[in-house]
């Protein structure tokens, strides 16, 4: 772990690293070397197995965070390695070559976050949601009561209560704003 | 085919006023005696009921979490077959529909085509609170939230989830009303078949349906 | 891929809508004769978007949506997102907790594997044995209805440990109920493993490269029926599972046969640990830790991905948080993302079409962990 830590340090510029646990080390990367560095772990490192990739809306940073999950499948030990990409416009190298489970992956993120993977053979394809018209329902500024009350008939007469008041109502307002 | 098929094929409507087995002889006619048409319609009416009660057929299709308690039901500690009640593979041969939990909108295409498929008498059940009213998945942007909108439902099942026995509670209402005449769902569907296309292509935004899948 | 393809092939739909797919999921086939000639694999007929729902609950509601993620196993999916945001949060459990949440595990564990074996040979035609299955797993529900108060979703786990002790007189019911599956165990084995029918379609059926599983990152009985210990609970142990005493079962064949040994063998295991955690689990002690009001509590910005050992394979929680009162996303990593999507596509080339529904349930595909 520590040694493919210090040559990734050495070969790539690491934005920053953290040590999660004792088996899980995350790592910023910046988005023209993520590629490279994925490659270089995939090919002279035990770090050969993508168990996870991820994305993530910072929406008030403007920026998507994308997440690949390596495992050392002889250690059990896990790497995180994150990067950021610009929100408008969101596209980023495919890693289908490397790790043919990624298409799954990547179209999963396509259709839920609309960032684009290009090279990746199912781009663009339906995966889970069919018909959908509205922006990627993933990212942040879809708001789902809103599209739930324009687009999907509800029964009349749902109750809604604010939890807060409830029980505020239930324990007294008095405890609930000294806990 | 004419423009409107006969799509009630199975129900028995005795055109009113007329007596069955007219020009044949059946057994009142050795007896002397014409029964009245209208209890002699009910009386027919009265025990293919009873026969389709104590037959239902489900077909076996788990569109939600639901379906985890269909198969307990199945199998031998809760034993829906002593009521008559079986799993069938396909849409031909069963007339129980189980609306097993949630419907995603991508699902609800499928079922209303197996739904269409199903040969009538057929019956729906839905099992869950979200098919009532969304339950718990009330401001999910991908799943339905009544479901009497898109299909005739003749029985809901409350709870998140329903355990077997209140399953075969729902099973025994089912047949009660089968047996009384009260389900006319399926009916229903074929009367106001534009209304409910309407709902249907409401929500289901790339509508490539036939317009019956027969 | 698409070059296998020609025009003569007929193309066919297996599912949503049928019997031998596991769940609600459909797979596209292309058959040249009755040899499957490329597979595609269809998911979202069970999309909830679950995913989009926590970034609007809050932390504590967030319990009654991860469980619907598995239906047959819902305390996996409890326990990892208890874990991420204790991790995150830097909550520390009470050992009694730790010893409870076990119990919940290994017990869903032994039931969905028990429903996951009736299933493999109900699906081949077999039905004695899921009569029999789904029956001992009812006795496990009942427990788990005695110790949760639920029998499907439990929401036993909360942040900080469980929501309730150990009822009196568990172990003791417990026991009955093991040595009850125990008596049964014999049977299923004459009828599966002894079976002409059984071993004639397992046998050499759907089988996997073991090269594929460093590459695809293959978990669970799928990766150990290839004889490779995969078993996060072995390999990055986590609650009391290094202090207990089990074997990771693997078996050689990467078959259908194999795999189904497997789930045999992690029976055996799974009543064993049960056992293990009653006699040796702490008799007091707090079960859950002092935590702050559920209404408004905030957990500080961080990451983590943390795992655990569902009955199909590795089961991993990207949980990610922000700092506010709501969780920022959470992705899950469902064992049957790999498997059922791009495994199964794999796997299907040449496979006949009757063994597509015997591949499919080998790899116990739950499809709502694809999609959530």
């Amino acid at each position: 772990m520590q040694t493919t830590l210090q040559a990734l340090k050495n070969q790539f510029t690491v934005q920053w690293e953290k040590q999660q646990r004792a088996d899980l080390h995350q790592v910023g990367l910046p988005r023209e070397q993520t590629l490279a560095a994925l490659t270089w772990l995939k090919e002279h490192t035990p770090f050969v197995q993508l168990t996870h990739m991820s994305v993530v809306d910072w929406i008030e940073e403007d920026q998507f965070q994308i997440t690949y999950l390596l495992m050392n499948p002889r250690s059990y030990d896990l790497l995180m390695v994150c990067t950021r990409i610009a929100r408008s416009g969101a596209t980023m190298e495919s890693v289908h070559k490397l790790w043919p489970q990624a298409v799954t992956y990547e179209q999963e993120m396509n259709e839920m976050f609309g960032v684009e993977f290009p090279g990746s053979p199912r781009q663009g394809e339906s995966f889970i949601l069919e018909g959908w018209e509205d922006i990627p329902p993933m990212r942040r500024d879809f708001d789902t009561v809103q599209f739930v009350l324009d687009h999907i008939p509800d029964r009349p007469g749902r109750l809604s209560i604010n939890t807060r008041e409830f029980i505020g109502r239930k324990v007294g307002e008095k405890r609930l704003l000294h806990d | 085919m004419s423009n409107k098929p006969d799509l009630l094929h199975g129900v028995p409507e005795i055109p009113a006023g007329s007596v069955p087995h007219a020009n044949g002889c059946d057994q009142s006619c050795f007896l002397g005696e014409r029964p009245d048409p209208l209890s002699y319609k009910e009386a027919i009416q009265t025990v293919k009921n009873w026969f389709r009660a104590n037959s239902l057929w489900v077909i076996a299709y788990g569109t939600g979490c639901g379906s985890i308690e269909l198969r307990p039901l199945g199998t031998a500690r809760f034993d829906m077959e002593r009521f008559g009640i079986a799993m069938r593979p396909t849409p031909r041969q069963s007339n129980v529909l189980i609306i097993s939990g949630y419907l995603s909108i991508k699902s609800l295409k499928r079922v209303i085509r197996v739904y269409e498929q199903m040969p009538s008498p057929k019956w729906v059940v839905g099992l869950g609170s979200c098919t009532i009213n969304g339950g718990m998945y009330w401001d999910s942007y991908a799943t339905m939230k009544v479901l009497d909108l898109y299909l005739p439902v003749d029985v809901y099942i409350a709870g998140c989830m329903p355990r077997p026995e209140a399953l075969i509670g729902g099973f025994k209402e089912l047949m009660r009303m089968i047996k009384n005449g009260e389900t006319k769902g399926y009916i229903d569907y074929i009367e106001r078949l534009d209304w409910y296309r309407e709902n249907q292509k409401q929500i289901i935004k790339d509508w490539d349906l036939p317009d019956y899948s027969w | 891929m698409t070059e296998q393809v020609t025009e003569k092939d007929v193309q066919l739909w297996v599912g949503p809508q049928h019997p031998g797919v596991t769940g609600n999921m459909s797979v596209q086939i292309w058959l040249r004769g009755d040899t499957i000639q490329m597979g595609r694999t269809h998911v979202g007929y069970l999309h909830r978007g679950f995913e989009k729902l926590m970034e609007r609950r809050k932390f504590i509601q967030s319990f009654p949506i991860v469980c619907r993620i598995c239906v047959p196993e819902p305390d996996t999916n409890e326990y990892l997102l208890a874990a991420g945001v204790e991790e995150i949060a830097g909550i520390v459990i009470p050992e009694k907790a730790r010893w409870l949440r076990t119990l919940a595990l290994e017990m869903a564990r032994l039931a969905a594997t028990l429903q996951a074996l009736g299933g493999q040979v109900g699906m081949m035609g077999l039905g004695t044995v899921p009569n029999w299955t789904y029956t001992l797993r009812d006795y496990i529900l009942d427990r788990f209805e005695e110790l949760t108060g639920a029998r499907i979703y439990h929401m036993y786990i909360v942040y900080g440990g469980v929501r309730r002790d150990l009822p009196e007189g568990f172990a003791a019911r417990m026991e009955e109920d093991l040595r009850a599956i125990e008596e049964r165990l014999p049977f299923i084995d004459n009828l599966i493993f002894d079976n002409a029918v059984f071993r004639k379609r397992a046998i050499g059926v759907g089988k996997i490269d073991p090269a594929w599983i460093d590459e695809m990152g293959i978990t669970g009985p799928t990766a150990r029926a290839c004889g490779v210990p995969r078993d996060v609970r072995r390999n990055s142990p986590y609650l009391v599972y290094p202090e207990l005493d089990f074997d990771v079962i693997t078996a050689e064949g990467c078959d259908i046969f194999a795999r189904a040994q497997v789930r045999r063998g992690d029976i055996t295991q799974s009543i064993r640990i049960i056992r293990q955690i009653l006699a040796r689990m702490p008799k007091d002690g707090p079960y859950c830790a002092r935590m702050p009001n559920m209404l408004h509590w905030t957990v500080e910005k961080g990451q983590t991905y943390v795992r655990a050992e569902a009955s199909r394979g590795e089961m991993g929680y990207f949980v990610v948080t922000d700092g506010s009162d709501k969780l920022r996303r959470v992705h899950v990593r469902g064992p049957s993302y790999v498997h059922a999507v791009s495994l199964l596509e794999r796997m299907l080339p040449g496979t006949n079409i009757s063994d597509l529904g015997a591949t499919m349930v080998s790899m116990q595909t739950c499809p709502p962990e694809i999609e959530r």
